[in-house]
């Protein structure tokens, strides 16, 4: 048990002492108890906006811990999202056989973000130019799938169905003893996407506060060096990319079963920043950052939207200036600073921040 | 025949013209300064608002488009001393700030100002060659891209601006140390940027639609010329515009706009993996 | 002891009486919710703000005019900004949170595909209130907007005979434009006309220099201009500078998108088009219509056929809900099953097809002239949404929740 503890906490995530895994352990029973105190509909809109924070994780990996500027998340959560479409639709698939279709998907959006990885990044593209080649390639993908609309656009029985989008396909199942297959939706969705936003985020602290994490930092902080130390760098970049990609994939597989459609728009403009406007605005550096603030950020801006109407816009473009201007590392760790500030004790202070 | 081959070179100016006008602002804001600048469509849409405004007045279109360009430059000046000022040490955040003033912007213009606005009309007419008959104005259009790029490479090379302005990018610390107001200079350089968006919007504000959002239309051309430029404006536009345009023109015409559209970005694609630091880069290290 | 009990009785029943009295009016003050979502920012604000306009008039004029079965009409207005995950999140607010009795809105098919599969779960009626490529089979969704056969078979005979067989045909690449291609195409090949020419834009193109000469190259007799969005618009004035004259013809300009009023004469001369209402119609109906429109929204640019249509749409559900004394989606689909959902709009009477759960409408063939104004050259009185009916779908039978066109039709 303590070996499992010791190997979450780490110089590379903020929030290693007894007072951080407190609060965490509340915030936790607070989200396991959270659908008894509320109402249907908002148990299932809380488990929709999680489904997109695993998507920011796997940028915060990319961006924020490896240093490479992925503006191309979207890309991959569409190719999974039509790939779960073609996959479930063509199998006529129900209970176990949508988590084989998820899977799947992943896996698929997996062998395109390695194939597109390797394609760049030993071709020495970095910095800025890793993220407009991201974003030309999510913007071509959506080109692309929004001429899709005639009928000899299609995978077997599954229909691309252009600017539309992809319909028809069923929502995640999960086969149980004896009884009926689960439907995941409302509090089974709730407790699925949580259980699976808590394993990625646990998971993750471990990865980067692994050996293989110290080595993707230092990739970050210094390339040439950590590959005079005889790292190869570039095999580090990959399993960095191929990871935080596959997350976005897996959010992806999760919005096109919650929704049941996934249409082009999902991997075009403005679509492509908002997941680099979720991790910048909550600080790129830290997971449990860009984990809470990715979803305080989407909660503000739907409730923004809801009440606001036509000002919705306005606040919102007027909350992210205001962010950048007073608090420079991001949101989250601004607070998380000033907290650590009372408390006395601010190991994050040990850390440089460094722009990436 | 001959009418085949002119239209050829008519589409190929055409393209090339909007892509160099559209990117040239963009290159010095992103290219030289580093600053991802979001909001580059709406430095545009206020070229294109502020020129029909003055056309609505009665004022003369040429004199129109210069206070348009003029205008979106004061905004650009009044925007980098305020905020953008405070973000040239983490050039990614800026993403967010230009990103949130984009925002703020187009919505409150369509608040402010309407869904849309009546047109004003393509000026000079039209003429023929052969069976085909062309747009006189977008000549000038691409006339006005040459002469941007003539004034680039004249305010840079060889005006004391342009020295210093250069000095200020490559090394700022150094810079000031030798007495460059680098401050000054930053603040002229995103002016200038701005203005030059200013001027694509108010030259094309003629043949569009006039609508508070239509900035973005040309935000893909101009990230896209940027890029594969590279980080120097001077060396790197207008080889990147020339390829561009081939690519989109060839494709246009035998495959269709959607050919010509993906084809730009799979375009971008290879050639930054073929030349990671642009055409400029590539250039650059070629001559050392 | 009779006395006592006859006492109690009397206090009985006027009990129930006045808890009856107070219960009705309780019930009565209820008000019937409806959902809307409109875009009303963002790239087409243009056409959402219309659309709100319409909804609010006519939910203002039913309520003085003491609502709905007594009940007054409750608008629940979101914004969705054009995006389809929005639609879904507020799709899924308006029907579980806020539990509306009906849900109105969406512009782009995008959005009415992306709302489509939720409201199917749900008891509540789903009205689509624009004009679209058609197709669309469920029983959840009602269209009130026209769709092609009352448009293209209108216009298509008649721009064939006036001007030509040769058309040349520019449309959006996506749904809309590439399944109207489709239609024209078909109708083209009926009339024995020849399409010389094909081209798909993508969303978002607003340079047309090669369109305007391949369109010379091909040298048709008119245009079918199916173009989408304010970018693709800027076609018009760029076909104008270059001395483009062609007729044209198409279902989506000049009612929809005011073309003629956003750019200066003569960029929309010669185009025609067929619409069910478009701001000159110039009935006695429609001007009382427009009179009372333009008094509460003076600012508005052009009436269009959307925000027209969001406003009949609310008379719809209207007369739905009276004649089923019911908001429950399968009573009022009983009032259409009859064929005499029908309402007196300001075009003239409509009434909503049985089999397809489209509306019916008054078509007219409208030209533009050089300086922009707008004149009625053909009548074609009622015409029926046959098409969908025709191929087999046959809501009071099956539904199958499925979108057809030309080449994708039902399974027999």
């Amino acid at each position: 048990m303590r070996g499992f503890f010791g190997s979450l906490n780490g110089p590379q995530t903020l929030g290693n002492g007894r007072s951080f895994w407190t609060c965490f352990a509340a915030a936790l029973v607070v989200a396991l108890v959270y659908p008894g105190f509320s109402d249907p509909y908002s148990v299932g809109n809380v488990a929709y906006l999680l489904i997109f924070t695993l998507m920011a994780l796997g940028l915060s990996l990319m961006w924020g811990y490896t240093g490479m500027f992925s503006f191309g998340q979207t890309a991959f959560f569409g190719v999974a999202g039509y790939s779960y479409g073609v996959l479930a639709i063509n199998l006529d698939a129900s209970g176990a056989m949508t988590l084989f279709c998820l899977l799947g998907a992943i896996a698929v959006a997996a062998l395109f973000a390695a194939l597109l990885g390797y394609f760049l990044i030993w071709g020495r593209v970095s910095g800025v130019f890793f993220g407009i080649v991201t974003f030309a390639t999510t913007l071509a993908l959506a080109a692309f799938f929004g001429q899709t609309a005639g009928p000899e656009w299609a995978i077997g029985t599954a229909r691309f169905n252009g600017f539309n989008g992809m319909i028809g396909m069923p929502p995640l199942m999960l086969p149980w003893v004896g009884e009926e297959d689960i439907v995941l939706e409302g509090n089974a969705l709730y407790y699925f996407v949580l259980a699976l936003v808590l394993a990625i985020y646990l998971g993750l602290r471990a990865l980067v506060n692994s050996r293989f994490g110290n080595v993707l930092v230092s990739i970050r902080e210094d390339p040439l060096r950590a590959e005079l130390l005889g790292y190869d760098v570039r095999k580090y970049q990959l399993a960095s990319f191929v990871i935080g990609s596959s997350l976005a994939a897996l959010s992806g597989v999760l919005y096109t079963a919650w929704g049941q459609f996934i249409p082009p728009a999902s991997m075009g403009l403005p679509a492509a920043a908002m997941p680099i406007i979720w991790v910048a605005f909550s600080g790129r550096q830290d997971l449990t950052a860009t984990l809470a603030g990715t979803f305080l950020l989407l909660l503000a801006f739907q409730t923004i939207t809801v009440y606001s109407q036509q000002y919705a816009l306005i606040l919102m473009g007027f909350v992210l200036l205001v962010t950048v201007l007073l608090v420079p590392a991001g949101f989250i760790i601004g607070i998380g600073r000033l907290l650590a500030g009372f408390a006395g004790r601010d190991r994050a202070g040990t850390r440089q921040d460094v722009p990436a | 025949m001959f009418a085949e081959i002119f239209s050829i070179l008519y589409q190929f100016a055409d393209v090339f013209a909007f892509l160099i006008l559209a990117a040239a602002g963009l290159a010095i804001i992103f290219g030289m300064m580093g600053i991802i600048n979001m909001a580059h469509g709406e430095f545009i849409t206020c070229g294109i608002y502020v020129t029909v405004i003055c056309v609505q007045q009665g004022m003369p279109l040429p004199l129109a488009q210069a206070i348009g360009a003029l205008s979106a430059g004061l905004v650009g000046i009044a925007l980098e001393r305020t905020i953008i000022r405070h973000l040239y040490h983490r050039p990614l955040d800026s993403i967010l700030a230009t990103w949130g003033i984009s925002l703020m912007v187009t919505q409150g213009m369509l608040l402010l100002l309407g869904s849309s606005w009546r047109g004003i009309g393509t000026p000079l007419g039209s003429f023929q060659v052969g069976d085909y008959t062309f747009s006189t104005y977008r000549l000038v259009l691409f006339g006005a891209a040459i002469g941007v790029l003539a004034g680039l490479y004249l305010v840079f090379m060889r005006t004391g601006y342009g020295i210093m302005a250069r000095a200020t990018m490559q090394n700022a610390e150094m810079a000031q140390a030798l007495g460059v107001r680098t401050q000054h200079m930053y603040a002229a350089s995103f002016g200038m940027g701005a203005a030059l968006a200013g001027l694509c919007g108010a030259l094309y504000a003629p043949t569009m639609t006039l609508i508070p959002t239509m900035g973005i239309t040309f935000i893909i051309e101009s990230f896209v010329t940027v890029v594969v430029g590279g980080a120097n404006v001077l060396l790197g536009t207008a080889p990147a515009g020339i390829l561009l345009a081939v690519v989109r023109t060839a494709l246009n015409a035998w495959y269709g706009q959607i050919a010509g559209q993906i084809g730009l970005l799979i375009a971008v694609i290879v050639v930054i993996r073929l030349l990671p630091e642009g055409v400029s880069g590539w250039l650059s290290r070629r001559e050392r | 002891m009779a006395e006592v009990g006859r006492t109690v009785r009397r206090v009985g029943i006027f009990a129930a009486t006045t808890l009856a009295m107070a219960a009705w009016p309780a019930l009565a003050q209820q008000p019937i919710k409806v959902g809307l979502l409109e875009d009303v920012s963002g790239d087409i604000a243009l056409m959402g703000k219309p659309k709100l306009n319409g909804s609010q008039l006519a939910a203002e004029e039913i309520n003085k005019a003491g609502g709905i079965m007594g009940r007054k009409i409750e608008l629940l207005h979101l914004d969705p900004q054009m995006d389809n995950a929005r639609y879904q999140e507020f799709a899924r607010r308006l029907l579980q949170r806020d539990k509306v009795d009906v849900l109105i809105g969406g512009i782009t098919s995008a959005s009415r595909e992306a709302i489509r599969p939720i409201v199917n779960r749900t008891d509540v009626p789903y009205f689509y209130t624009n004009q679209y490529e058609g197709g669309v089979c469920d029983a959840s969704t009602i269209s009130i907007g026209a769709v092609p056969e009352q448009q293209f078979s209108t216009l298509i005979p008649w721009m064939v005979e006036k001007f030509g067989k040769k058309v040349y045909t520019i449309a959006a690449d996506y749904n809309f434009g590439q399944i109207s291609a489709e239609w024209t195409r078909d109708l083209m090949k009926k009339l024995g006309g020849q399409v010389v020419g094909e081209e798909f834009i993508p969303l978002g193109v607003s340079q047309f220099g090669q369109t305007i000469q391949n369109i010379q190259r091909a040298n048709p007799d008119w245009i079918m201009a199916l173009n989408v969005g304010a970018s693709q618009d800027s076609f018009f004035e760029q076909a104008a500078a270059a001395k483009l004259t062609i007729p044209m013809g198409s279902s989506i300009k000049v009612m929809l998108g005011f073309e003629h009023k956003r750019f200066p004469p003569p960029a929309l001369a010669q185009m025609h088009a067929t619409a069910n209402w478009f701001e000159e119609v110039d009935t006695p109906a429609a001007a009382d219509f427009k009179k009372r429109w333009r008094a509460k929204f003076p600012n508005e640019a052009y009436i269009n056929d959307m925000g027209y249509n969001a406003y009949t749409a609310l008379y719809m559900y209207k007369t739905l809900v009276e004649k089923a004394k019911s908001t429950k989606k399968a009573d009022l689909r009983k009032v259409i099953a009859t064929g005499e959902a029908c309402i007196d709009a300001p075009e003239g009477k409509i009434c909503i097809d049985p089999k397809s759960q489209h509306t019916s409408h008054h078509m007219r063939l409208i030209g533009v002239n050089p300086d922009h104004s707008v004149r009625v050259i053909k009548d074609f009185g009622l015409i029926k949404p046959y098409w969908l009916g025709e191929i087999g779908c046959d809501l009071t039978k099956k539904d199958p929740k499925a979108q057809y066109t030309p080449t994708s039709l039902p399974k027999k």
